[in-house]
This record gives structure tokens, C-alpha cells and sequence, in this order.
């Protein structure tokens, strides 16, 4: 009986990061090579992908780094006190998987692989302290789960309803809050100065994105929705500064190709608004479905893209106060997020989104267990029948399976997408 | 001198061994099971022991097993391929240790297999699907790299890269995506330990449904290509027991109930 | 071509910047024109209060409130034709700006703009009404609107003696501090001719104070009770400018709604309405310089856009359109 000479076995955490390396892999790929060439700027971000979740390097080595459960944790107060804010929202099955023996299994995979991340407790950028909005149920409860594996964890309340002077008062003063309890932290103080420079530099970035959004309102769309995801996913997690400097250079480069004619899609490619549950990466399963079957998505309506850069910041006088109350607004008062009590926002944004990008449909997908997105999901699919706007509502989780029905799904939509264009003609 | 045959008819091969009164394997013959199972089997049986220079007379008792175990009519008793992989594992790892999980990769299906401490089956996991993730699988696999099977194990720990995963369940689809993959200049060392990964990850999960006791035993015919058992063993977060000839277990199990069901005979009972 | 350039000139414009010189410009006129011989005439819908002896207009509420006293004979009588005179020349000039008349060209509105830029230098932060405190508020206007009117008209019919006369000019704090422009302080002062110039010029001096106070602590304090907004709001639908906003591209994110200086909150959260413009509104345009969304607000003559929001526009004015580079990182 022979036992070959073998390399010593993986541990937990090696297998886990060459699992999530497979996976990021497999994506990036995918989103490299299966489509028209991509803008040359766009490598910068396939190598961040790959740096971070394939070798699991780490970005930020010497500043604090702030966990944030959900997009309402406001940036601007983050940076201005010079930390990093990290956003754990989390799109790996495999810590999906490991988040499901800790979850009840109908939950949300998004909620359930941010929990089995950190339940592995195998970061490149482990967050110091971890500040958890209550915003859906499930991210809710997650963060008091999360703060039994030994985490720091400070909750932050958020209101349900966003239409009342009630509302708005009670997220401003958790705002406050979250600034002083940052300020204490970190041992740092907030200034006129900091806060200003904060807000500016990432309405800044907001900016680039909205200047980089246009060109996808042209006939000929220069970049594509995977790439436009990755971009915005970046930002979850990157260097502000390299990022930014990154996006500058693409949007030359974008304006170039758009002066040039390139098209990223094919000739009859039908134009898709993309809303629903956030694809993060690596589960942008959907979206590559859509664009491998010869659509574009064009613009989208989700937390991890469009919803994070839409609304900047005002503010009239720049007082500390002043700056602390505006920021607390755009968190609140723009959010189109489900778990709001009513949501017209959210249709008109998505109705708008299609009129003003020239689409020719929407794709809706909610995770299996995102309740709030499929609860939501007739409303918004009666308001767009009422509009004539032809959308396609699609339910996934994050397993690798199902890939097969869900092409054949999508692409029958799409392919209804075009015949529908030619009928018009 | 008594001999004791055990012949596993297999849905790819037919596997035939044999073992002297103290169970040690005395030799094993493996041929493909073709159209015809029970002629090939006779002739198979007749080669080995033409081979072992054995005469039909010195047989004492024959067990069959497999999917084609019926149609052995000269067998004394034919038993199902899960108790006698059971048994042949037991027996084949007797110097390691007890063993309490089994994994078989057969040519065509997979399974996993629980013991209790008696060395009783108590669970078994079949791949309920198809030929992904078996030996057919990796046949499949080396062709279309233009590799050998038996090469697949260098090109494994060769592989430097992050494992390309496949995705697809289905040995047509996995094929046409391993091909996607070559055509997009990836380097066929992280195809391989791709492909091992994925295999090892269904199959991990096919024992995770009868539970993950050690020690566990792996055997088949692709228990003799390292990189997998390499990246099964990393899959399973455990080390596991490969025997010196994987792909005879079952049929070396069935060889050894035949000796054990012939000692426990009495005398008068054995002349029948 | 060239219509865009224009066009985009307006809508990047710094707007607070313009407005502060335009605000300059007509608060010379409206404030010291009479040094140089200009007059408006006596029906300017603005607070330019002839108790400053050098004025450039006069404010209508003056002659309104004398022709109203008149005995009603005459006032639908002889008078008629000068009082509808009037009134047609307050609502020509009116048109033309509509409320507009507040946010750019009011010297009492400009006036409280620069105690608030005092307030800013000072480093000290506004405060806000809430919101029930607001609403009961903003009803005041139409108080003092209504003794505009109905006392000169108590007068007319004799209900009300001589000593009435001018009542809102007499409380009015501009009357006050109008005059404070060229020096003139005498108006700080209490009447004792009668009990009710008593009571009247109390209210107005103890007004005045306050305005000062009010105005240093709250953007436009006083616009917030001003009877001539009131009179404006009843009027705007016949003007020529137009506030309006595209509900489909509002996003509800309030930026514009923060920077208010009246706290209106209809203009971030009516997604229904077009024309946006409420009583309280003084047309400083600010709302459509915060808007971070293309052509959401918009300011039209007639059905030509002339100053839109933009998302390019918007960035330029925060400071958003380029990197600040002394940041210390």
C-alpha cells in the first residue's frame, strides 16, 4: 500500500481563499475575455479584483479600517477622519456557504455570505469596527450574529419610512451620532476643514461617474454593464485616490472610443436597465447572462452601482452641522432601497432610467430570500406594464447551478427585446 | 490449497480477484465489460487462473457483485457492490486503521459510503445525476486536453494558477466549457487542478450527506491519479486512505466474503 | 451651436456669486437712486420704502394702502382710474419677474442676506424652524396682508379715524430701518399723537429689533412674514417666469430642499407638481443651482428654459467638478 508524497493539506483558510479564488477566476474571465475588447483603463480593475480576491493582498495597511454593513454609513465622515470604509456587502457562494449553517437557510445570500466572511475571520483588510445600519431585517439582526464571533459592532437607526419631518430628524441625529461615536474612536476630531475636503472629493468621484454614465446613453454604448459593475464594486473597497485616478484615465479613454464609433455591443443589442438585488462581486451572474446573450445593460438601479453614486451631496453653508445634516439627507431622502414603507421612488427612478438611457427593457432580480425585493416585485412589474415598459423578473441565489434555465430565460427576453424592436420598424 | 474468487461486473469493467484462505490478494484481473457480461466474465475468471496457474477445482467459493452480478450464474453468492466495497475497504486497510467513510469514483457513477464502528454500512450517497464528476468524466477530460489519463496527476501539481472551476454539472456542457477555456489560452495545468476541484467538490459534498467520519477510505480507478486525491483531501479538510490498488476493492471485498462465508460453513454444509 | 455654449454658460454659472452683485447692483438703485434722479414710480412690488428720502422706487403697499382709504365714492369714483392705473403697473412690472422681485431685487431681502453673510464671516450656523413651527408661520403673511387692505378700507367707510392711516407702514420695519441707508435715524421712534400711532409704532420699532435679531439667527426671517410675498403668491400664475420642476427626474434627495432659505419642502418631496413655486418662495433660484439632476427644476419664461439644473452645473458649484488638490492625502 503505497501513499504518494503529497503537498501538506490546505488549511481552512488556504482552502477557503483558493475557493474564492476559483471563483473570482472564473468571473473575471469571463468578463475579460468573452466579450468585445474592453477599454485598455479597465485593466486597472481587473487587476485589483484579481490582487485582492485572488491573492488576497491587502490595500490599506496603515489606516483604520471601518466596516460598514450596508450603503447608509455615510463615507464623507469616514474619510474626513482618515479611515477606510469597507463595505462588507458580500457577493462570494462560498462564504455564502459557510454563512448558511449560521443563517436560516431561506435567507438572503447577500446577508448570509457578508455574515460567513466574517465568521471565517479571513480578511486582506480586516475591519476594526464594524458600524451596522438597521436597515432590511436581515442585515439587522446580522450585525448582533456578527457581534457574538467577537466583532466590534455599533448599530446605527435607521428609519423605515422616509417621506416624514419625523424620519428625517431621527436619521440626521443618528448621523450625528455615528460622527461623534467615529470621532471618539478614532480618537479624532471632525473639522470644517476635513469634512469639506471629504465631501468634495467624493462628490468628486460621483462626478466621474456621472460623466462616465453618459456615454451610456449614446446610440453606440462605448462600455458595457459588466464593466460599469466592477467599476462601481470597486469602490466598495479601493483606494479613493488610486480609483479615482483610475476612472479619470478610463473616461478619456471612453470619450475616445466613443469619438471613434466603438460599440460595445452587437448591431441589433438590445438596451437593458438592470434593477434589483445588488450584484456584487463575484455573483454577477445575471448580468453576464444578460450580456452574453447579446443585450447591453445600459444603466442600473441597484445599491452597489448606480444607487451609491447617484445623489450628491449639497450643502448651502459649510458648517460642521450643516455638512453632517446634508450628508444625512442624501442617505435617506435619495435611497430607493425596498425596505422603505412605500416606494414610488423606485419606479419612477427605474421608468426614468429607461427613458432617458433609451432602453428597451428591464431585468429585475431578487436573491431567493431578499424579501423586500421580492415582495416589491409586483409593483414595480405592474407599473412598468401600465408604462409599456417590457421587463423580465428573474429570482437567483448565488450557487453556481441554475445557469442553464436562467440563459434560456434571459435570453428569450432578450430575444422577445428584439423582435419587438423590429416590429416597430 | 483453497482459493476464494470475488468478481465485480461493472457497467465499464469487469474485475476479478482472487485471494488464498487468509484473504491476502493472490492476483486480479481487469477487463472491459463490453456487450457481453457473463461470457467476458467466464473468460476474464479462466484467463486469471490460467495465470495464476489455479485450477477450477481448487476454487472454493465464488462471490459475486456489481451491476451485472446476476447474470454470473456460477457464482455461490452474489452480494451488492456497497457491502462489498465495505468489506474489501475494511480488509484493504486493515494495517491503517478502521475506516468509517468510503469514497468510490467509479467509471460511470460515485458514491460515499458510512460504516459503524462494526464496519457496517449505515449510509450510502449515490451522484444521483450523471457521468460529471466520475472516470468517464476524466477520460472525457484528458482527451480533450490531448493529455494522458495517467498524466492528469503531473499536470496537477504543475499547476501554479488559480484553478479554473467548471461550473457545469453535465459531462456535455463541462466539455464544451473545458474547451472555452483552452481557447482563451489558459494553461491546461490549471484546467486540470480545475477539473479536480470541481469533481472534488461534488463529491465532498456527496459525503457531507452521510457524514465525514475518518478515517476515509478512496478508491476506484481514479483514486490512482494523485491531483485528485490531492485536491479531494484539501476539499475534505482530511487526509485520505488510497489503497494499493483502488480499482479492485469492491471485487477484492467480494473475494473476501467468499472466504469468510466458507469458513463459517460446516463441513457438511461446504460439500454441497 | 452657440445656443449651447450660451446655455451651458448659464446653467455652470457660480449663481450665488451673480446674485450677490445683482442684489448690489439693484440694492444701490432701490436704496440710493434718488441721488441720481431715478424713480421707478410708486408701484414697485418691493419693500423700497420712500421713508428713505432717497429711494429709487417707491413701494406699492404705499399708494395702495392711500388709495384704499379713500371714501368709497371716490375710490370707485375720480380715483378709480389712477388706483387701477396702479394696480396695472404693479402687476406689469410684477410679471415680468414674479417673485423673483424678492430674491434679487428687494433691498429689505438683501439686506437680510448680508447680516447672513455677516453671521457666516462670524462662523456661527443658522437655525431652522420645524416643520409645525413652520406651518403655523407662514400663515402670519396674510395677516399683515390683510391689514394692508382692510384697514385703509375700515378707514374708507369711516369705521376707522385718521390716526390709522399708512397702519401697515407704521408697524412695517422697513419704514424703520429703510431710512438707516442714508443716515437717516429718526424713524426710531415712538409716536405718542395718538393711542393708535402709540400701538403701531411700538409694534414697529420693537419689529425692527426683532428683524435684526431674526435675521441673524434665521435666513430671510422677515421674507417669512412679508405681506408683499403674499400678495406676490396670489398673483404668480400671470407671470412670465416661471418655476418648474420635472418630477420624473427628482430623485427626492432633498439637496435642493437644504439649501433653501424658506424651508419649503415642497420642492424636493411635490414629485407631482410642475410648477413648483409656493407663497413662501422669493425665486433665489438657489434650489435650481443645488439640484444635482439634469433639468429636474428649471426656470422658464414662458416655455423657454433659461436657467436649468444640471449635473455639471451642480458639481462646479460644490466644488465637485475637479480634485482639490491641497488635500493632505
Amino acid at each position: 500500500m503505497t501513499n504518494n508524497i503529497k503537498p501538506a493539506l490546505e488549511t481552512p483558510r488556504q482552502k477557503q481563499n483558493r475557493h474564492k479564488a476559483m471563483e473570482a477566476v472564473k468571473v473575471l474571465n469571463a468578463i475579460k475575455k468573452e466579450f468585445k475588447e474592453p477599454p485598455k483603463a479597465m485593466n486597472y480593475f481587473y487587476d485589483l479584483f484579481e490582487k485582492v480576491y485572488c491573492k488576497q493582498e491587502a490595500l490599506h495597511t496603515n489606516k483604520v479600517k471601518i466596516g460598514t454593513m450596508c450603503i447608509q454609513i455615510p463615507s464623507e465622515i469616514i474619510y474626513a477622519l482618515d479611515a477606510v470604509p469597507l463595505r462588507l456587502c458580500n457577493g462570494f457562494y462560498t462564504d455564502d456557504e459557510i454563512g448558511s449553517d449560521l443563517m436560516p437557510s431561506k435567507s438572503c445570500p447577500l446577508v448570509k455570505a457578508t455574515v460567513g466572511h466574517l465568521a471565517s475571520e479571513n480578511f486582506s483588510d480586516k475591519p476594526d469596527i464594524i458600524f451596522s445600519p438597521t436597515t432590511c431585517d436581515q442585515k439587522t439582526k446580522a450585525g448582533a450574529i456578527v457581534q457574538n464571533f467577537g466583532y466590534e459592532v455599533i448599530d446605527v437607526d435607521f428609519p423605515r419610512t422616509k417621506e416624514s419631518e419625523e424620519s428625517r430628524e431621527y436619521w440626521r441625529r443618528s448621523v450625528r451620532k455615528f460622527s461623534s461615536d467615529m470621532s471618539k474612536n478614532l480618537n479624532k476630531k471632525l473639522t470644517k476643514k476635513n469634512l469639506k475636503a471629504s465631501i468634495q472629493k467624493i462628490g468628486y468621484a460621483q462626478t466621474l461617474y456621472h460623466k462616465l454614465n453618459d456615454f451610456r446613453k449614446n446610440r453606440l454604448v462605448p462600455i458595457l454593464g459588466k464593466d460599469m459593475f466592477l467599476i462601481t464594486n470597486a469602490f466598495f473597497f479601493d483606494k479613493i485616490d488610486n480609483w479615482i485616478a483610475a476612472v479619470e484615465e478610463l473616461i478619456e479613454e471612453v470619450e475616445q472610443r466613443a469619438a471613434n464609433q466603438i460599440h460595445a455591443g452587437g448591431k441589433i443589442s438590445p438596451r437593458i436597465v438592470y434593477t434589483g438585488s445588488p450584484p456584487i462581486f463575484p455573483n454577477y451572474k445575471i448580468p453576464l447572462i444578460v450580456e452574453q446573450s447579446d443585450a447591453i445593460i445600459v444603466a442600473d438601479e441597484t445599491c452597489s452601482s448606480n444607487r451609491m453614486f447617484n445623489d450628491r451631496v449639497s450643502v448651502d453653508e459649510w458648517f460642521l452641522n450643516d455638512m453632517i445634516d446634508s450628508i444625512a439627507d442624501k442617505y435617506l431622502k435619495g435611497c430607493t432601497c425596498p425596505i422603505f414603507t412605500k416606494n414610488d421612488d423606485r419606479i419612477r427612478r427605474i421608468v426614468d432610467l429607461v427613458r432617458s438611457y433609451g432602453a428597451d427593457g428591464v431585468v429585475y432580480q431578487a436573491f431567493a430570500g431578499c424579501q423586500v425585493y421580492e415582495m416589491e416585485q409586483r409593483s414595480v412589474l405592474a407599473a412598468m406594464e401600465k408604462e409599456g415598459i417590457a421587463i423580465l423578473y428573474v429570482e437567483s441565489d448565488y450557487s453556481p447551478s441554475q445557469q442553464g434555465q436562467l440563459t434560456t430565460r434571459v435570453e428569450a427576453f432578450v430575444e422577445s427585446l428584439k423582435n419587438r424592436r423590429r416590429m416597430k420598424k | 490449497m483453497k482459493y476464494f474468487v470475488g468478481i465485480d461486473i461493472g457497467s465499464t469493467a469487469i474485475k476479478i480477484t482472487v485471494t488464498d484462505e487468509h484473504k491476502r490478494l493472490v492476483g486480479f484481473k481487469i477487463n472491459a465489460s463490453g456487450s457481453m457480461f457473463y461470457k467476458y466474465a467466464k473468460e476474464t475468471l479462466q484467463s486469471l487462473l490460467d495465470e495464476l496457474h489455479i485450477g477450477q477445482d481448487e476454487i472454493a467459493y465464488t462471490v459475486a457483485t456489481g451491476y451485472g452480478r446476476k447474470l454470473f450464474k456460477e457464482a455461490d453468492e452474489n452480494i451488492s457492490e456497497i457491502t462489498a466495497n465495505a468489506i474489501g475497504a475494511q480488509e484493504a486497510a486493515r494495517e491503517y486503521g478502521e475506516i468509517k467513510t468510503i469514497i468510490n469514483i467509479g467509471g460511470q457513477d460515485s458514491k460515499a459510503i458510512s460504516l459503524d464502528s462494526e464496519g457496517n454500512v449505515v449510509n450510502f450517497a449515490m451522484n444521483d445525476r450523471c457521468a460529471a464528476g466520475t472516470g468517464k468524466f476524466l477520460d472525457v477530460v484528458a482527451m480533450n486536453l490531448e493529455i494522458g489519463v495517467d498524466e492528469l496527476s503531473d499536470y496537477h501539481f504543475k499547476s501554479t494558477g488559480t484553478p479554473l472551476s467548471i461550473s457545469s454539472t453535465c459531462a456535455v456542457f463541462a466539455e464544451s466549457e473545458i474547451i472555452g477555456l483552452l481557447g482563451s489560452n489558459h494553461s491546461v495545468e490549471d484546467i486540470v487542478s480545475g477539473v479536480h476541484y470541481s469533481i472534488a467538490k461534488r463529491i465532498v459534498k456527496l459525503v457531507k450527506r452521510v457524514g465525514i467520519k475518518e478515517n476515509v477510505y478512496f478508491d476506484g480507478g481514479p483514486a490512482l491519479n494523485a491531483g485528485l486525491v490531492h485536491a479531494i483531501e484539501n476539499e475534505l479538510g482530511k487526509k485520505v486512505f488510497v489503497p494499493e490498488y483502488p480499482q479492485i476493492t469492491t471485487s477484492f471485498g467480494a473475494a473476501v466474503l467468499a472466504c469468510d462465508a466458507f469458513t463459517s460453513m460446516s463441513e457438511v454444509e461446504r460439500e454441497f | 451651436m452657440m445656443k449651447n455654449k450660451i446655455k451651458n454658460i448659464i446653467n455652470n454659472m457660480p449663481l450665488n456669486k451673480v446674485r450677490f452683485w445683482i442684489q448690489l447692483v439693484m440694492f444701490i438703485l432701490f436704496a440710493y437712486g434718488g441721488y441720481v434722479f431715478i424713480d421707478f414710480g410708486s408701484s414697485i412690488p418691493i419693500f423700497a420704502c420712500p421713508y428713505n428720502r432717497e429711494t429709487g422706487a417707491t413701494c406699492y403697499f404705499m399708494p395702495l394702502q392711500h388709495q384704499l382709504a379713500m371714501p368709497a365714492n371716490v375710490l370707485f369714483g375720480a380715483a378709480a382710474i389712477s388706483v387701477f392705473i396702479g394696480l396695472l403697473t404693479f402687476i406689469a412690472w410684477f410679471v415680468v419677474l414674479n417673485k423673483a422681485w424678492c430674491g434679487y431685487a428687494c433691498p429689505f431681502g438683501t439686506l437680510q442676506d448680508w447680516i447672513t453673510a455677516l453671521r457666516k464671516k462670524l462662523g456661527i450656523r443658522y437655525s431652522t424652524y420645524s416643520q409645525p413651527q413652520f406651518d403655523k408661520l407662514s400663515k402670519i403673511k396674510y395677516i399683515f396682508l390683510a391689514i394692508v387692505i382692510m384697514i385703509p378700507l375700515l378707514m374708507g367707510i369711516g369705521v376707522l379715524g385718521g390716526e390709522w392711516s399708512g397702519a401697515f407702514c407704521q408697524i412695517c420695519p422697513a419704514r424703520i430701518i429703510s431710512p438707516m441707508f442714508v443716515g437717516d435715524f429718526s424713524q426710531w421712534k415712538i409716536d405718542f399723537s395718538s393711542v393708535a400711532a402709540m400701538i403701531l409704532t411700538t409694534i414697529g420699532v420693537l419689529f425692527a429689533a426683532v428683524f435684526f435679531v431674526g435675521s441673524f439667527i434665521k435666513k430671510r426671517f422677515f421674507c417669512f412674514f412679508c405681506p408683499m410675498s403674499a400678495l406676490h403668491y396670489t398673483m404668480s400664475d400671470l407671470s412670465l417666469l416661471k418655476l418648474r420642476k420635472d418630477g420624473d427626474k427628482c430623485t427626492k434627495c432633498g439637496d435642493c430642499y437644504k439649501v433653501c432659505d424658506m424651508q419649503i419642502k415642497d420642492i424636493a418631496d411635490d414629485v407631482t407638481s410642475t410648477n413648483i413655486l409656493r407663497d413662501d418662495c422669493m425665486f433665489c433660484m438657489k434650489c435650481v443651482a443645488a439640484c444635482p439632476e439634469d433639468d429636474a427644476l428649471h426656470v422658464d419664461i414662458l416655455n423657454m428654459r433659461v436657467f436649468s439644473s444640471t449635473k455639471e452645473g451642480f458639481a462646479k458649484r460644490m466644488g465637485m467638478s475637479h480634485l482639490e488638490k491641497n488635500n493632505d492625502q
